[in-house]
Protein backbone atom coordinates (compact mmCIF):
# COMPACT_ATOMS: atom_id res chain seq x y z
CA UNK A 1 0.00 0.00 0.00
CA UNK A 2 2.85 2.33 0.91
CA UNK A 3 4.49 1.59 -2.41
CA UNK A 4 1.35 2.67 -4.31
CA UNK A 5 1.11 5.89 -2.31
CA UNK A 6 4.65 6.83 -3.26
CA UNK A 7 3.77 6.53 -6.95
CA UNK A 8 1.10 9.22 -6.75
CA UNK A 9 2.54 12.50 -8.12
CA UNK A 10 2.56 15.30 -5.55
CA UNK A 11 0.00 17.30 -7.53
CA UNK A 12 -2.53 14.46 -7.23
CA UNK A 13 -2.24 14.12 -3.45
CA UNK A 14 -5.45 14.84 -1.48
CA UNK A 15 -4.19 18.07 0.04
CA UNK A 16 -3.11 19.51 -3.31
CA UNK A 17 -6.32 18.42 -5.04
CA UNK A 18 -8.52 20.04 -2.39
CA UNK A 19 -6.45 23.24 -2.30
CA UNK A 20 -6.60 23.37 -6.11
CA UNK A 21 -10.38 23.03 -6.04
CA UNK A 22 -10.60 25.80 -3.47
CA UNK A 23 -8.38 28.12 -5.52
CA UNK A 24 -10.57 27.53 -8.58
CA UNK A 25 -13.63 28.46 -6.50
CA UNK A 26 -11.92 31.60 -5.13
CA UNK A 27 -11.03 32.96 -8.57
CA UNK A 28 -14.28 31.89 -10.23
CA UNK A 29 -16.51 33.52 -7.63
CA UNK A 30 -14.13 36.39 -6.97
CA UNK A 31 -13.71 37.84 -10.45
CA UNK A 32 -17.46 38.03 -11.10
CA UNK A 33 -18.10 39.66 -7.72
CA UNK A 34 -16.10 42.70 -8.82
CA UNK A 35 -18.15 43.35 -11.98
CA UNK A 36 -20.59 45.66 -10.18
CA UNK A 37 -17.73 48.14 -9.71
CA UNK A 38 -17.57 48.62 -13.47
CA UNK A 39 -21.18 49.80 -13.81
CA UNK A 40 -20.36 53.51 -13.65
CA UNK A 41 -17.05 53.59 -15.57
CA UNK A 42 -18.31 51.46 -18.48
CA UNK A 43 -21.65 53.26 -18.72
CA UNK A 44 -19.96 56.66 -18.58
CA UNK A 45 -17.20 55.77 -21.04
CA UNK A 46 -19.70 54.72 -23.71
CA UNK A 47 -22.45 57.16 -22.70
CA UNK A 48 -24.77 54.19 -22.23
CA UNK A 49 -27.79 54.21 -19.95
CA UNK A 50 -27.29 51.93 -16.92
CA UNK A 51 -29.79 49.51 -18.43
CA UNK A 52 -27.24 48.21 -20.94
CA UNK A 53 -24.78 47.20 -18.25
CA UNK A 54 -27.56 45.84 -16.04
CA UNK A 55 -28.99 43.76 -18.85
CA UNK A 56 -25.54 42.34 -19.56
CA UNK A 57 -25.15 41.18 -15.95
CA UNK A 58 -28.76 39.92 -15.80
CA UNK A 59 -28.05 37.88 -18.92
CA UNK A 60 -24.87 36.60 -17.28
CA UNK A 61 -26.80 35.32 -14.25
CA UNK A 62 -29.42 33.71 -16.45
CA UNK A 63 -26.79 32.01 -18.63
CA UNK A 64 -24.94 30.88 -15.51
CA UNK A 65 -28.08 29.08 -14.39
CA UNK A 66 -29.02 27.63 -17.77
CA UNK A 67 -25.48 26.52 -18.63
CA UNK A 68 -24.81 24.84 -15.28
CA UNK A 69 -26.69 21.56 -16.01
CA UNK A 70 -25.06 21.43 -19.46
CA UNK A 71 -21.62 22.09 -17.96
CA UNK A 72 -22.42 19.45 -15.35
CA UNK A 73 -23.32 16.92 -18.05
CA UNK A 74 -20.05 17.66 -19.85
CA UNK A 75 -18.14 17.33 -16.58
CA UNK A 76 -19.82 14.01 -15.84
CA UNK A 77 -18.92 12.75 -19.30
CA UNK A 78 -15.48 14.24 -19.96
CA UNK A 79 -14.20 15.04 -16.50
CA UNK A 80 -14.58 18.15 -14.37
CA UNK A 81 -11.03 19.43 -14.86
CA UNK A 82 -11.34 19.67 -18.63
CA UNK A 83 -14.66 21.49 -18.41
CA UNK A 84 -13.27 23.88 -15.80
CA UNK A 85 -10.24 24.64 -18.00
CA UNK A 86 -12.34 25.35 -21.08
CA UNK A 87 -14.73 27.40 -18.94
CA UNK A 88 -11.85 29.46 -17.57
CA UNK A 89 -10.68 30.31 -21.07
CA UNK A 90 -14.21 31.37 -22.10
CA UNK A 91 -14.50 33.36 -18.84
CA UNK A 92 -11.16 35.11 -19.50
CA UNK A 93 -11.96 35.97 -23.11
CA UNK A 94 -15.41 37.23 -22.14
CA UNK A 95 -13.99 39.42 -19.36
CA UNK A 96 -11.26 40.87 -21.59
CA UNK A 97 -13.82 41.52 -24.34
CA UNK A 98 -15.91 43.47 -21.82
CA UNK A 99 -13.04 45.95 -21.68
CA UNK A 100 -13.09 46.64 -25.40
CA UNK A 101 -16.77 46.12 -26.18
CA UNK A 102 -17.99 49.43 -27.58
CA UNK A 103 -21.46 48.40 -28.71
CA UNK A 104 -24.29 47.05 -26.55
CA UNK A 105 -24.45 43.85 -28.61
CA UNK A 106 -20.77 43.08 -28.14
CA UNK A 107 -21.07 43.91 -24.44
CA UNK A 108 -24.03 41.56 -24.00
CA UNK A 109 -22.20 38.86 -25.93
CA UNK A 110 -19.08 39.18 -23.78
CA UNK A 111 -20.33 40.16 -20.30
CA UNK A 112 -23.60 38.32 -20.64
CA UNK A 113 -23.21 35.17 -22.69
CA UNK A 114 -19.48 34.38 -22.66
CA UNK A 115 -18.86 35.25 -19.02
CA UNK A 116 -22.11 33.54 -17.94
CA UNK A 117 -21.17 30.32 -19.72
CA UNK A 118 -17.56 30.60 -18.51
CA UNK A 119 -18.67 31.01 -14.88
CA UNK A 120 -20.99 28.02 -15.17
CA UNK A 121 -18.27 25.79 -16.60
CA UNK A 122 -15.69 26.73 -13.97
CA UNK A 123 -17.98 27.25 -10.98
CA UNK A 124 -17.75 25.56 -7.61
CA UNK A 125 -20.61 23.24 -8.60
CA UNK A 126 -18.25 21.57 -11.05
CA UNK A 127 -15.39 21.74 -8.55
CA UNK A 128 -17.54 20.01 -5.94
CA UNK A 129 -18.46 17.31 -8.45
CA UNK A 130 -14.74 16.62 -8.92
CA UNK A 131 -14.10 16.63 -5.17
CA UNK A 132 -17.13 14.41 -4.63
CA UNK A 133 -15.54 11.70 -6.74
CA UNK A 134 -12.06 12.08 -5.30
CA UNK A 135 -12.80 12.44 -1.60
CA UNK A 136 -14.04 9.42 0.40
CA UNK A 137 -17.71 9.60 1.51
CA UNK A 138 -16.89 10.41 5.12
CA UNK A 139 -14.91 13.52 4.09
CA UNK A 140 -17.18 14.70 1.25
CA UNK A 141 -19.34 17.11 3.18
CA UNK A 142 -16.27 18.73 4.69
CA UNK A 143 -14.75 19.07 1.19
CA UNK A 144 -17.97 20.68 -0.09
CA UNK A 145 -17.88 23.02 2.90
CA UNK A 146 -14.31 24.18 2.29
CA UNK A 147 -14.97 24.60 -1.47
CA UNK A 148 -18.08 26.70 -0.82
CA UNK A 149 -16.29 28.71 1.86
CA UNK A 150 -13.50 29.37 -0.65
CA UNK A 151 -16.00 30.72 -3.15
CA UNK A 152 -17.34 33.00 -0.42
CA UNK A 153 -13.83 34.13 0.45
CA UNK A 154 -13.25 34.90 -3.24
CA UNK A 155 -16.28 37.17 -3.24
CA UNK A 156 -15.04 38.90 -0.12
CA UNK A 157 -11.50 39.59 -1.31
CA UNK A 158 -12.01 40.36 -4.99
CA UNK A 159 -14.34 43.34 -4.58
CA UNK A 160 -11.67 45.55 -2.89
CA UNK A 161 -9.09 44.11 -5.27
CA UNK A 162 -11.18 45.11 -8.29
CA UNK A 163 -11.67 48.59 -6.85
CA UNK A 164 -7.95 49.01 -6.23
CA UNK A 165 -7.19 47.78 -9.75
CA UNK A 166 -9.58 50.34 -11.25
CA UNK A 167 -7.97 53.13 -9.24
CA UNK A 168 -4.42 52.05 -9.99
CA UNK A 169 -4.72 51.15 -13.68
CA UNK A 170 -8.08 52.44 -14.97
CA UNK A 171 -11.18 50.34 -15.63
CA UNK A 172 -10.12 48.89 -18.98
CA UNK A 173 -6.78 47.58 -17.76
CA UNK A 174 -8.43 46.43 -14.55
CA UNK A 175 -10.88 44.29 -16.53
CA UNK A 176 -8.04 42.92 -18.63
CA UNK A 177 -6.08 42.02 -15.48
CA UNK A 178 -9.14 40.34 -13.97
CA UNK A 179 -9.72 38.48 -17.25
CA UNK A 180 -6.15 37.25 -17.38
CA UNK A 181 -6.24 36.32 -13.69
CA UNK A 182 -9.22 34.06 -14.36
CA UNK A 183 -6.81 32.02 -16.51
CA UNK A 184 -5.18 31.01 -13.22
CA UNK A 185 -8.12 28.62 -12.99
CA UNK A 186 -6.57 26.58 -15.83
CA UNK A 187 -3.44 25.97 -13.76
CA UNK A 188 -5.38 25.43 -10.54
CA UNK A 189 -7.56 22.79 -12.25
CA UNK A 190 -4.62 20.58 -13.23
CA UNK A 191 -4.67 18.51 -10.02
CA UNK A 192 -8.39 17.89 -10.59
CA UNK A 193 -7.42 15.83 -13.66
CA UNK A 194 -7.01 12.98 -11.19
CA UNK A 195 -10.81 12.80 -11.14
CA UNK A 196 -12.33 10.13 -13.35
CA UNK A 197 -15.24 10.59 -15.71
CA UNK A 198 -18.63 8.91 -15.56
CA UNK A 199 -17.54 6.02 -17.77
CA UNK A 200 -15.00 4.87 -15.22
CA UNK A 201 -16.45 5.76 -11.85
CA UNK A 202 -19.31 3.34 -11.42
CA UNK A 203 -19.12 2.32 -7.82
CA UNK A 204 -20.48 -0.91 -6.37
CA UNK A 205 -23.64 0.67 -5.00
CA UNK A 206 -24.60 2.55 -8.19
CA UNK A 207 -26.80 1.23 -10.99
CA UNK A 208 -25.43 1.29 -14.53
CA UNK A 209 -27.81 3.78 -16.18
CA UNK A 210 -27.46 6.38 -18.93
CA UNK A 211 -27.46 10.12 -18.34
CA UNK A 212 -30.91 10.42 -19.89
CA UNK A 213 -32.23 7.74 -17.54
CA UNK A 214 -30.54 9.51 -14.63
CA UNK A 215 -32.15 12.88 -15.43
CA UNK A 216 -35.55 11.25 -15.99
CA UNK A 217 -35.20 9.22 -12.82
CA UNK A 218 -34.21 12.25 -10.75
CA UNK A 219 -37.13 14.34 -11.96
CA UNK A 220 -39.46 11.45 -11.12
CA UNK A 221 -38.03 11.25 -7.60
CA UNK A 222 -40.07 13.12 -5.01
CA UNK A 223 -37.17 13.98 -2.72
CA UNK A 224 -35.21 15.51 -5.61
CA UNK A 225 -38.14 17.70 -6.58
CA UNK A 226 -38.37 18.88 -2.97
CA UNK A 227 -34.69 19.77 -3.07
CA UNK A 228 -35.20 21.68 -6.33
CA UNK A 229 -38.13 23.57 -4.80
CA UNK A 230 -36.14 24.38 -1.66
CA UNK A 231 -33.17 25.74 -3.57
CA UNK A 232 -35.49 28.09 -5.46
CA UNK A 233 -36.19 29.74 -2.13
CA UNK A 234 -32.49 30.04 -1.37
CA UNK A 235 -31.96 31.92 -4.63
CA UNK A 236 -35.00 34.12 -4.01
CA UNK A 237 -33.91 35.18 -0.53
CA UNK A 238 -30.24 35.81 -1.35
CA UNK A 239 -30.91 37.80 -4.52
CA UNK A 240 -33.64 39.86 -2.85
CA UNK A 241 -31.39 40.75 0.07
CA UNK A 242 -28.34 41.44 -2.12
CA UNK A 243 -30.18 43.83 -4.41
CA UNK A 244 -32.87 45.34 -2.21
CA UNK A 245 -31.36 45.48 1.29
CA UNK A 246 -29.18 48.57 0.57
CA UNK A 247 -32.14 50.71 -0.59
CA UNK A 248 -34.25 49.34 2.30
CA UNK A 249 -31.55 50.43 4.75
CA UNK A 250 -31.32 53.84 3.08
CA UNK A 251 -35.06 54.29 3.57
CA UNK A 252 -34.53 53.67 7.28
CA UNK A 253 -31.78 56.22 7.60
CA UNK A 254 -28.79 53.91 7.49
CA UNK A 255 -25.90 55.55 5.65
CA UNK A 256 -24.62 54.18 2.35
CA UNK A 257 -21.20 53.70 3.96
CA UNK A 258 -22.58 51.60 6.79
CA UNK A 259 -24.78 49.64 4.40
CA UNK A 260 -21.62 48.77 2.44
CA UNK A 261 -19.92 47.54 5.60
CA UNK A 262 -22.99 45.54 6.57
CA UNK A 263 -23.08 43.86 3.14
CA UNK A 264 -19.38 43.10 3.56
CA UNK A 265 -20.20 41.35 6.84
CA UNK A 266 -22.42 38.96 4.88
CA UNK A 267 -19.39 37.92 2.81
CA UNK A 268 -17.16 37.43 5.81
CA UNK A 269 -19.63 35.43 7.89
CA UNK A 270 -20.56 33.45 4.80
CA UNK A 271 -17.08 31.87 4.84
CA UNK A 272 -17.62 30.66 8.41
CA UNK A 273 -21.19 29.50 7.75
CA UNK A 274 -20.35 27.54 4.59
CA UNK A 275 -17.45 25.74 6.21
CA UNK A 276 -19.40 24.93 9.37
CA UNK A 277 -22.34 23.65 7.33
CA UNK A 278 -20.02 21.27 5.50
CA UNK A 279 -18.78 19.92 8.82
CA UNK A 280 -22.31 19.51 10.18
CA UNK A 281 -23.45 17.78 6.99
CA UNK A 282 -20.79 15.15 7.47
CA UNK A 283 -22.01 14.25 10.95
CA UNK A 284 -25.80 14.48 10.84
CA UNK A 285 -28.70 13.95 8.44
CA UNK A 286 -28.38 16.74 5.90
CA UNK A 287 -32.06 17.55 5.59
CA UNK A 288 -32.36 18.59 9.25
CA UNK A 289 -29.68 21.32 9.27
CA UNK A 290 -30.88 22.39 5.82
CA UNK A 291 -34.39 22.80 7.16
CA UNK A 292 -33.03 24.61 10.20
CA UNK A 293 -31.14 27.08 7.99
CA UNK A 294 -34.37 28.13 6.29
CA UNK A 295 -36.19 28.42 9.63
CA UNK A 296 -33.38 30.56 11.03
CA UNK A 297 -33.42 32.76 7.92
CA UNK A 298 -37.14 33.35 8.39
CA UNK A 299 -36.71 34.08 12.10
CA UNK A 300 -33.84 36.46 11.35
CA UNK A 301 -35.96 38.38 8.88
CA UNK A 302 -38.90 38.51 11.31
CA UNK A 303 -36.59 39.86 14.01
CA UNK A 304 -34.99 42.36 11.66
CA UNK A 305 -38.19 43.92 10.33
CA UNK A 306 -40.01 43.80 13.69
CA UNK A 307 -37.57 46.05 15.52
CA UNK A 308 -36.50 49.58 14.65
CA UNK A 309 -33.76 49.48 12.01
CA UNK A 310 -30.50 50.67 13.56
CA UNK A 311 -26.85 50.10 12.75
CA UNK A 312 -26.73 47.44 15.48
CA UNK A 313 -29.78 45.49 14.26
CA UNK A 314 -28.50 45.81 10.69
CA UNK A 315 -25.10 44.37 11.58
CA UNK A 316 -26.68 41.55 13.62
CA UNK A 317 -28.99 40.74 10.70
CA UNK A 318 -26.29 40.75 8.02
CA UNK A 319 -23.90 38.70 10.18
CA UNK A 320 -26.65 36.15 10.85
CA UNK A 321 -27.66 36.01 7.20
CA UNK A 322 -23.99 35.67 6.28
CA UNK A 323 -23.73 32.56 8.45
CA UNK A 324 -26.81 31.15 6.70
CA UNK A 325 -25.95 32.47 3.19
CA UNK A 326 -24.27 29.70 1.14
CA UNK A 327 -24.42 27.21 3.97
CA UNK A 328 -27.21 25.51 2.04
CA UNK A 329 -24.80 24.54 -0.76
CA UNK A 330 -22.70 21.77 0.86
CA UNK A 331 -25.85 20.18 2.29
CA UNK A 332 -27.76 20.38 -1.01
CA UNK A 333 -24.87 18.91 -2.99
CA UNK A 334 -24.49 16.24 -0.30
CA UNK A 335 -28.14 15.26 -0.65
CA UNK A 336 -27.80 14.94 -4.44
CA UNK A 337 -24.98 12.45 -3.92
CA UNK A 338 -26.83 10.53 -1.23
CA UNK A 339 -29.85 10.10 -3.51
CA UNK A 340 -28.11 9.53 -6.85
CA UNK A 341 -24.45 8.73 -6.27
CA UNK A 342 -21.46 10.48 -7.77
CA UNK A 343 -21.76 9.42 -11.40
CA UNK A 344 -24.14 12.15 -12.64
CA UNK A 345 -23.93 14.49 -9.68
CA UNK A 346 -22.67 17.51 -11.64
CA UNK A 347 -25.63 17.26 -14.03
CA UNK A 348 -28.20 16.68 -11.33
CA UNK A 349 -26.82 19.42 -9.08
CA UNK A 350 -26.86 21.64 -12.17
CA UNK A 351 -30.64 21.37 -12.42
CA UNK A 352 -31.00 22.14 -8.71
CA UNK A 353 -28.80 25.20 -9.23
CA UNK A 354 -30.89 26.28 -12.22
CA UNK A 355 -33.84 26.41 -9.83
CA UNK A 356 -31.71 28.60 -7.53
CA UNK A 357 -31.05 31.04 -10.36
CA UNK A 358 -34.72 31.18 -11.32
CA UNK A 359 -35.42 31.98 -7.66
CA UNK A 360 -32.79 34.72 -7.86
CA UNK A 361 -34.53 36.23 -10.86
CA UNK A 362 -37.85 36.33 -9.01
CA UNK A 363 -36.21 37.67 -5.84
CA UNK A 364 -34.76 40.64 -7.71
CA UNK A 365 -37.73 41.24 -9.97
CA UNK A 366 -40.54 40.77 -7.45
CA UNK A 367 -38.62 42.88 -4.93
CA UNK A 368 -38.88 45.83 -7.31
CA UNK A 369 -42.33 44.98 -8.64
CA UNK A 370 -43.98 44.66 -5.24
CA UNK A 371 -42.15 47.71 -3.93
CA UNK A 372 -43.63 49.72 -6.79
CA UNK A 373 -47.08 48.27 -6.10
CA UNK A 374 -47.13 48.82 -2.32
CA UNK A 375 -44.59 51.58 -1.82
CA UNK A 376 -42.52 49.53 0.62
CA UNK A 377 -40.73 46.19 0.97
CA UNK A 378 -43.04 44.73 3.64
CA UNK A 379 -44.86 42.34 1.31
CA UNK A 380 -41.60 40.95 -0.11
CA UNK A 381 -40.08 40.51 3.35
CA UNK A 382 -43.13 38.51 4.42
CA UNK A 383 -43.09 36.58 1.16
CA UNK A 384 -39.46 35.76 1.88
CA UNK A 385 -40.37 34.61 5.40
CA UNK A 386 -43.20 32.45 4.07
CA UNK A 387 -40.99 30.92 1.40
CA UNK A 388 -38.35 30.20 4.04
CA UNK A 389 -40.88 28.26 6.12
CA UNK A 390 -42.06 26.47 2.97
CA UNK A 391 -38.46 25.46 2.20
CA UNK A 392 -37.97 24.24 5.76
CA UNK A 393 -41.08 22.08 5.44
CA UNK A 394 -40.26 20.60 2.02
CA UNK A 395 -36.78 19.59 3.09
CA UNK A 396 -37.88 17.64 6.15
CA UNK A 397 -39.55 14.70 4.29
CA UNK A 398 -36.55 14.21 1.97
CA UNK A 399 -35.43 10.60 2.14
CA UNK A 400 -31.69 10.41 2.64
CA UNK A 401 -31.29 7.10 0.89
CA UNK A 402 -30.22 6.06 -2.59
CA UNK A 403 -33.11 6.39 -5.05
CA UNK A 404 -34.30 2.97 -6.21
CA UNK A 405 -33.41 3.44 -9.89
CA UNK A 406 -29.91 4.55 -8.93
CA UNK A 407 -29.11 1.67 -6.57
CA UNK A 408 -27.26 -1.38 -7.81
CA UNK A 409 -29.49 -4.42 -8.09
CA UNK B 1 -3.70 7.99 2.45
CA UNK B 2 -4.27 10.76 5.03
CA UNK B 3 -7.04 13.26 4.39
CA UNK B 4 -6.55 16.85 5.43
CA UNK B 5 -8.85 18.63 7.86
CA UNK B 6 -9.40 21.90 9.67
CA UNK B 7 -5.69 22.71 9.75
CA UNK B 8 -5.67 22.76 5.96
CA UNK B 9 -8.73 25.03 5.87
CA UNK B 10 -7.17 27.51 8.30
CA UNK B 11 -3.79 27.44 6.54
CA UNK B 12 -5.41 27.93 3.13
CA UNK B 13 -7.65 30.82 4.20
CA UNK B 14 -4.89 32.57 6.15
CA UNK B 15 -2.47 32.20 3.22
CA UNK B 16 -5.02 33.58 0.77
CA UNK B 17 -5.71 36.55 3.03
CA UNK B 18 -1.99 37.27 3.49
CA UNK B 19 -1.44 37.18 -0.29
CA UNK B 20 -4.51 39.38 -0.74
CA UNK B 21 -3.24 41.97 1.74
CA UNK B 22 0.16 41.99 0.01
CA UNK B 23 -1.43 42.54 -3.41
CA UNK B 24 -3.71 45.24 -1.96
CA UNK B 25 -0.65 46.95 -0.44
CA UNK B 26 1.04 47.10 -3.84
CA UNK B 27 -2.12 48.46 -5.48
CA UNK B 28 -2.67 51.03 -2.71
CA UNK B 29 0.91 52.26 -3.18
CA UNK B 30 0.07 52.87 -6.81
CA UNK B 31 -3.03 54.77 -5.72
CA UNK B 32 -1.18 57.09 -3.34
CA UNK B 33 -1.07 60.63 -4.65
CA UNK B 34 2.00 62.82 -5.24
CA UNK B 35 2.15 66.20 -3.39
CA UNK B 36 1.04 68.16 -6.46
CA UNK B 37 -2.23 66.20 -6.84
CA UNK B 38 -5.67 67.76 -6.49
CA UNK B 39 -9.29 66.65 -7.00
CA UNK B 40 -11.25 64.13 -4.90
CA UNK B 41 -9.12 62.04 -2.58
CA UNK B 42 -9.01 60.03 0.63
CA UNK B 43 -7.11 61.86 3.38
CA UNK B 44 -5.78 59.63 6.14
CA UNK B 45 -4.77 61.08 9.50
CA UNK B 46 -3.21 59.50 12.54
CA UNK B 47 -5.82 57.30 14.28
CA UNK B 48 -7.03 58.98 17.45
CA UNK B 49 -6.86 62.50 16.03
CA UNK B 50 -9.97 64.41 17.10
CA UNK B 51 -12.56 65.01 14.37
CA UNK B 52 -12.63 68.78 15.11
CA UNK B 53 -8.85 68.92 14.81
CA UNK B 54 -8.96 67.08 11.48
CA UNK B 55 -11.70 69.36 10.20
CA UNK B 56 -9.57 72.40 11.04
CA UNK B 57 -6.53 70.90 9.31
CA UNK B 58 -8.57 70.13 6.20
CA UNK B 59 -9.75 73.73 6.12
CA UNK B 60 -6.18 75.05 6.50
CA UNK B 61 -5.09 72.80 3.63
CA UNK B 62 -7.83 74.22 1.42
CA UNK B 63 -9.62 70.87 1.20
CA UNK B 64 -13.38 70.68 0.93
CA UNK B 65 -14.60 67.90 3.26
CA UNK B 66 -16.96 65.69 1.27
CA UNK B 67 -17.70 63.10 3.94
CA UNK B 68 -16.26 61.37 6.95
CA UNK B 69 -15.93 57.57 6.77
CA UNK B 70 -16.85 55.12 9.52
CA UNK B 71 -13.37 55.88 10.89
CA UNK B 72 -13.14 59.44 12.17
CA UNK B 73 -9.54 59.83 11.00
CA UNK B 74 -10.27 59.04 7.34
CA UNK B 75 -12.05 61.64 5.23
CA UNK B 76 -13.11 61.96 1.63
CA UNK B 77 -12.10 65.45 0.55
CA UNK B 78 -11.86 67.47 -2.65
CA UNK B 79 -10.06 70.53 -3.88
CA UNK B 80 -9.32 72.04 -7.27
CA UNK B 81 -6.08 73.88 -6.51
CA UNK B 82 -2.95 71.89 -7.40
CA UNK B 83 -0.85 70.72 -4.47
CA UNK B 84 -3.74 69.64 -2.25
CA UNK B 85 -2.09 66.31 -1.34
CA UNK B 86 1.08 68.14 -0.32
CA UNK B 87 -0.84 70.69 1.77
CA UNK B 88 -2.69 67.85 3.50
CA UNK B 89 0.63 66.21 4.31
CA UNK B 90 1.88 69.54 5.71
CA UNK B 91 -1.22 69.58 7.93
CA UNK B 92 -0.36 66.17 9.34
CA UNK B 93 -2.12 63.75 6.99
CA UNK B 94 -0.12 60.53 6.80
CA UNK B 95 -1.38 59.74 3.31
CA UNK B 96 -3.56 60.90 0.42
CA UNK B 97 -5.08 58.42 -2.03
CA UNK B 98 -7.15 58.43 -5.15
CA UNK B 99 -10.73 57.61 -4.26
CA UNK B 100 -11.47 53.90 -4.69
CA UNK B 101 -14.82 52.91 -6.23
CA UNK B 102 -15.53 51.11 -2.98
CA UNK B 103 -16.98 51.81 0.41
CA UNK B 104 -14.76 54.66 1.66
CA UNK B 105 -14.46 53.06 5.10
CA UNK B 106 -13.08 49.83 3.64
CA UNK B 107 -10.88 51.78 1.23
CA UNK B 108 -9.73 53.84 4.21
CA UNK B 109 -8.62 50.71 6.10
CA UNK B 110 -6.30 49.76 3.24
CA UNK B 111 -5.18 53.36 2.86
CA UNK B 112 -4.30 53.54 6.57
CA UNK B 113 -2.38 50.26 6.39
CA UNK B 114 -0.42 51.50 3.38
CA UNK B 115 0.20 54.94 4.90
CA UNK B 116 1.58 53.39 8.10
CA UNK B 117 3.84 51.01 6.14
CA UNK B 118 5.05 53.89 3.98
CA UNK B 119 5.62 56.01 7.10
CA UNK B 120 7.72 53.31 8.80
CA UNK B 121 9.56 52.42 5.59
CA UNK B 122 10.24 56.07 4.87
CA UNK B 123 8.82 55.82 1.35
Amino acid sequence: MDRIEKQVPWYFTPTVVIVAGCLVAIVNFGVRSSFGLFTAPISEAHAWPREIFSFGLALQNLLWGIATPVAGALADRYGAARVIMVGAVVYAIGTCLMAIADTPILFHLSAGIMVGVGIAMSSFGIVMAALGRIVPPERRSWAFGIATASGSLGQFIFAPLGAALITAYGWQHALMILGVSSLLIVAFAVPLLVQNTSSTTLTKDEADITMGQAIGGAFGHRSYMMLVAGFFVCGFQLAFITVHLPPYLAEHGISKEFAGLAMGAIGLFNVVGSYTSGMIGGKYHKRVPLSLIYILRSLSIIGFISFPITTTTTMIFTATMGLLWLSTVPLTMGLVIVMFGTRYMATLYGFVFLSHQIGSFFGVWLGGRLYDAYGNYDVVWWLSIGLGLFAALVHLPIKEVRATKFAAA
Amino acid sequence: MGWPGHRLAITLFVTVIVVWIAVMAVLMRRSSLPPEASGPMLAVFEPGTAADDIFARLTFAGARPVRQTAFSFIWVVAGDEPGLAGRLAAQGAIGAYRELPLNPSIAGCFALADAKIAEYAGI
